[in-house]
Protein backbone atom coordinates (compact mmCIF):
# COMPACT_ATOMS: atom_id res chain seq x y z
CA UNK A 1 0.00 0.00 0.00
CA UNK A 2 1.28 3.47 -0.84
CA UNK A 3 2.24 5.86 1.98
CA UNK A 4 -0.63 7.99 3.21
CA UNK A 5 0.86 10.38 5.74
CA UNK A 6 4.26 11.79 6.57
CA UNK A 7 5.54 13.84 9.48
CA UNK A 8 8.64 16.00 9.20
CA UNK A 9 10.00 17.85 12.24
CA UNK A 10 13.15 19.94 12.17
CA UNK A 11 14.59 21.71 15.21
CA UNK A 12 17.65 23.86 14.88
CA UNK A 13 18.33 27.23 13.33
CA UNK A 14 15.06 26.64 11.48
CA UNK A 15 12.19 25.05 13.38
CA UNK A 16 9.16 23.57 11.72
CA UNK A 17 6.82 20.66 11.95
CA UNK A 18 4.94 19.38 8.91
CA UNK A 19 2.15 16.87 8.66
CA UNK A 20 1.92 15.89 5.00
CA UNK A 21 -1.28 14.16 3.90
CA UNK A 22 0.39 12.18 1.13
CA UNK A 23 -2.86 10.60 0.03
CA UNK A 24 -4.03 14.07 -1.08
CA UNK A 25 -0.75 14.68 -2.89
CA UNK A 26 -1.06 11.35 -4.74
CA UNK A 27 -4.61 12.27 -5.79
CA UNK A 28 -3.33 15.61 -7.13
CA UNK A 29 -0.41 13.95 -8.94
CA UNK A 30 -2.44 11.10 -10.43
CA UNK A 31 -3.67 13.05 -13.52
CA UNK A 32 -0.09 14.16 -14.27
CA UNK A 33 1.14 10.58 -13.87
CA UNK A 34 -1.53 9.31 -16.26
CA UNK A 35 -0.58 11.97 -18.83
CA UNK A 36 3.15 11.17 -18.50
CA UNK A 37 2.72 7.38 -18.50
CA UNK A 38 2.48 6.95 -22.32
CA UNK A 39 5.62 9.07 -22.79
CA UNK A 40 7.44 7.01 -20.18
CA UNK A 41 6.36 3.78 -21.89
CA UNK A 42 7.52 5.06 -25.31
CA UNK A 43 10.85 6.13 -23.78
CA UNK A 44 11.38 2.73 -22.15
CA UNK A 45 10.44 0.83 -25.31
CA UNK A 46 12.84 3.02 -27.32
CA UNK A 47 15.59 2.15 -24.79
CA UNK A 48 14.77 -1.58 -25.12
CA UNK A 49 13.87 -1.71 -21.44
CA UNK A 50 11.07 -3.93 -20.16
CA UNK A 51 8.16 -1.69 -19.16
CA UNK A 52 6.40 -4.05 -16.75
CA UNK A 53 9.32 -4.66 -14.36
CA UNK A 54 10.17 -0.94 -14.26
CA UNK A 55 6.62 0.08 -13.37
CA UNK A 56 6.38 -2.77 -10.84
CA UNK A 57 9.68 -1.75 -9.22
CA UNK A 58 8.66 1.93 -9.04
CA UNK A 59 5.33 1.01 -7.46
CA UNK A 60 7.12 -1.33 -5.04
CA UNK A 61 9.51 1.49 -4.09
CA UNK A 62 6.55 3.82 -3.48
CA UNK A 63 4.70 1.31 -1.35
CA UNK A 64 7.93 0.33 0.40
CA UNK A 65 8.32 3.83 1.79
CA UNK A 66 5.70 3.10 4.46
CA UNK A 67 7.31 2.61 7.82
CA UNK A 68 10.39 4.70 7.06
CA UNK A 69 11.60 6.35 10.23
CA UNK A 70 14.51 8.78 10.58
CA UNK A 71 15.27 10.31 13.95
CA UNK A 72 18.52 12.20 14.35
CA UNK A 73 19.16 14.16 17.54
CA UNK A 74 22.30 16.17 17.97
CA UNK A 75 22.95 18.93 20.49
CA UNK A 76 20.85 21.87 19.31
CA UNK A 77 19.55 20.12 16.21
CA UNK A 78 17.14 17.35 15.49
CA UNK A 79 15.39 15.91 12.48
CA UNK A 80 12.46 13.55 12.63
CA UNK A 81 10.78 11.96 9.63
CA UNK A 82 8.17 9.25 9.74
CA UNK A 83 6.08 7.91 6.89
CA UNK A 84 2.86 6.01 7.47
CA UNK B 1 35.63 -29.64 15.18
CA UNK B 2 32.72 -27.43 14.24
CA UNK B 3 32.26 -25.50 11.05
CA UNK B 4 33.11 -22.05 12.44
CA UNK B 5 36.41 -23.18 13.96
CA UNK B 6 37.33 -25.01 10.79
CA UNK B 7 36.65 -21.84 8.76
CA UNK B 8 38.81 -19.75 11.09
CA UNK B 9 41.65 -22.26 10.87
CA UNK B 10 41.30 -22.42 7.09
CA UNK B 11 41.50 -18.63 6.90
CA UNK B 12 44.59 -18.73 9.13
CA UNK B 13 46.18 -21.42 6.96
CA UNK B 14 45.46 -19.39 3.82
CA UNK B 15 47.04 -16.33 5.41
CA UNK B 16 43.82 -14.30 5.25
CA UNK B 17 43.98 -13.58 8.97
CA UNK B 18 46.79 -13.43 11.47
CA UNK B 19 47.26 -15.79 14.41
CA UNK B 20 46.11 -13.03 16.79
CA UNK B 21 42.92 -12.49 14.82
CA UNK B 22 42.27 -16.22 14.72
CA UNK B 23 42.74 -16.41 18.48
CA UNK B 24 40.32 -13.54 19.01
CA UNK B 25 37.71 -15.12 16.72
CA UNK B 26 37.97 -18.48 18.50
CA UNK B 27 37.69 -16.72 21.86
CA UNK B 28 34.57 -14.95 20.59
CA UNK B 29 33.14 -18.32 19.53
CA UNK B 30 33.83 -19.74 22.98
CA UNK B 31 32.05 -16.78 24.57
CA UNK B 32 28.97 -17.56 22.47
CA UNK B 33 28.47 -21.30 23.01
CA UNK B 34 24.93 -21.24 21.56
CA UNK B 35 26.19 -20.29 18.13
CA UNK B 36 29.08 -22.68 18.57
CA UNK B 37 26.88 -25.67 19.39
CA UNK B 38 24.49 -24.86 16.54
CA UNK B 39 27.37 -24.88 14.12
CA UNK B 40 28.73 -28.00 15.77
CA UNK B 41 25.51 -29.83 15.06
CA UNK B 42 26.12 -29.14 11.40
CA UNK B 43 23.22 -26.75 11.12
CA UNK B 44 23.52 -23.21 9.85
CA UNK B 45 21.49 -20.41 11.39
CA UNK B 46 18.07 -20.40 9.76
CA UNK B 47 17.44 -17.18 7.85
CA UNK B 48 14.75 -15.10 9.50
CA UNK B 49 12.01 -14.67 6.97
CA UNK B 50 9.79 -12.19 8.80
CA UNK B 51 12.27 -9.33 8.64
CA UNK B 52 10.72 -6.03 7.60
CA UNK B 53 13.13 -3.26 8.46
CA UNK B 54 16.81 -2.40 8.39
CA UNK B 55 17.71 -0.49 11.55
CA UNK B 56 20.70 1.76 12.06
CA UNK B 57 21.12 3.02 15.62
CA UNK B 58 23.96 5.29 16.65
CA UNK B 59 24.62 6.42 20.21
CA UNK B 60 27.46 8.88 20.42
CA UNK B 61 28.66 10.85 23.38
CA UNK B 62 30.86 13.79 22.57
CA UNK B 63 32.62 15.96 25.07
CA UNK B 64 32.74 19.01 22.88
CA UNK B 65 30.33 21.17 24.83
CA UNK B 66 29.85 19.42 28.12
CA UNK B 67 27.72 16.30 28.32
CA UNK B 68 26.03 16.03 24.99
CA UNK B 69 24.66 13.06 23.12
CA UNK B 70 24.08 12.47 19.46
CA UNK B 71 21.49 9.84 18.66
CA UNK B 72 20.56 8.42 15.30
CA UNK B 73 17.69 6.04 14.85
CA UNK B 74 16.92 5.07 11.28
CA UNK B 75 14.46 2.42 10.15
CA UNK B 76 14.30 1.63 6.44
CA UNK B 77 11.74 -0.84 5.12
CA UNK B 78 13.46 -3.77 3.43
CA UNK B 79 10.82 -3.63 0.71
CA UNK B 80 12.20 -0.22 -0.26
CA UNK B 81 15.74 -1.61 -0.43
CA UNK B 82 14.57 -4.57 -2.50
CA UNK B 83 12.74 -2.26 -4.90
CA UNK B 84 15.84 -0.06 -5.15
CA UNK B 85 18.05 -3.02 -5.98
CA UNK B 86 15.50 -4.21 -8.54
CA UNK B 87 15.45 -0.75 -10.12
CA UNK B 88 19.25 -0.68 -10.17
CA UNK B 89 19.14 -3.97 -12.07
CA UNK B 90 16.98 -2.33 -14.74
CA UNK B 91 19.43 0.49 -15.45
CA UNK B 92 20.67 0.21 -19.06
CA UNK B 93 24.23 -1.01 -19.48
CA UNK B 94 25.61 2.29 -20.83
CA UNK B 95 24.02 4.20 -17.95
CA UNK B 96 25.62 1.76 -15.47
CA UNK B 97 29.03 2.62 -16.91
CA UNK B 98 28.31 6.31 -16.28
CA UNK B 99 27.16 5.59 -12.72
CA UNK B 100 30.24 3.46 -12.01
CA UNK B 101 32.46 6.21 -13.41
CA UNK B 102 30.74 8.84 -11.22
CA UNK B 103 31.16 6.60 -8.17
CA UNK B 104 34.84 6.09 -8.96
CA UNK B 105 35.31 9.86 -9.20
CA UNK B 106 33.84 10.12 -5.69
CA UNK B 107 36.32 7.51 -4.47
CA UNK B 108 33.81 4.65 -4.32
CA UNK B 109 35.08 1.69 -6.28
CA UNK B 110 31.80 -0.13 -6.73
CA UNK B 111 30.23 -1.83 -9.72
CA UNK B 112 26.45 -1.44 -9.56
CA UNK B 113 25.98 -4.35 -11.96
CA UNK B 114 27.05 -6.51 -9.01
CA UNK B 115 24.06 -5.25 -7.06
CA UNK B 116 21.61 -8.13 -7.37
CA UNK B 117 18.47 -9.05 -5.40
CA UNK B 118 19.94 -12.40 -4.35
CA UNK B 119 23.00 -10.61 -2.92
CA UNK B 120 20.73 -8.32 -0.89
CA UNK B 121 18.78 -11.29 0.46
CA UNK B 122 22.01 -12.99 1.46
CA UNK B 123 23.18 -9.82 3.18
CA UNK B 124 19.87 -9.49 5.05
CA UNK B 125 20.01 -13.12 6.11
CA UNK B 126 23.52 -12.69 7.48
CA UNK B 127 22.94 -9.30 9.07
CA UNK B 128 21.65 -10.51 12.41
CA UNK B 129 23.16 -7.92 14.67
CA UNK B 130 26.21 -5.93 13.74
CA UNK B 131 27.59 -3.65 16.41
CA UNK B 132 30.59 -1.38 16.03
CA UNK B 133 32.11 0.50 18.96
CA UNK B 134 34.08 3.59 18.02
CA UNK B 135 36.42 5.35 20.41
CA UNK B 136 37.87 8.67 19.40
CA UNK B 137 39.50 11.63 21.08
CA UNK B 138 36.23 13.49 21.66
CA UNK B 139 34.13 10.63 22.95
CA UNK B 140 32.63 7.27 22.14
CA UNK B 141 30.06 5.99 19.69
CA UNK B 142 28.23 2.73 19.21
CA UNK B 143 26.79 1.92 15.81
CA UNK B 144 24.31 -0.94 15.61
CA UNK B 145 23.04 -2.24 12.28
CA UNK B 146 20.47 -4.99 12.28
CA UNK B 147 17.29 -6.23 10.67
CA UNK B 148 14.02 -6.67 12.54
Amino acid sequence: MIPLLAVVRVKGAVRFSLWLPLFLIWILLLPFALVLLPFAIVFLVARHTAVGPVIAAIFEAFSGMRGTHVDVCAPGNSVFVHIW
Amino acid sequence: MNEHRRKILDMLAEGKISADEAERLIAALEKNPAADSTAGAGATAAPRTNLKYLRVVVDASEEVAGDSMTKVNIRVPLQLLRAGVRLAGLIPTEARAHVNEALREKGIAFDISQLKPENLEELIAQLNDLSVDIDHAKGQARVKIFCE
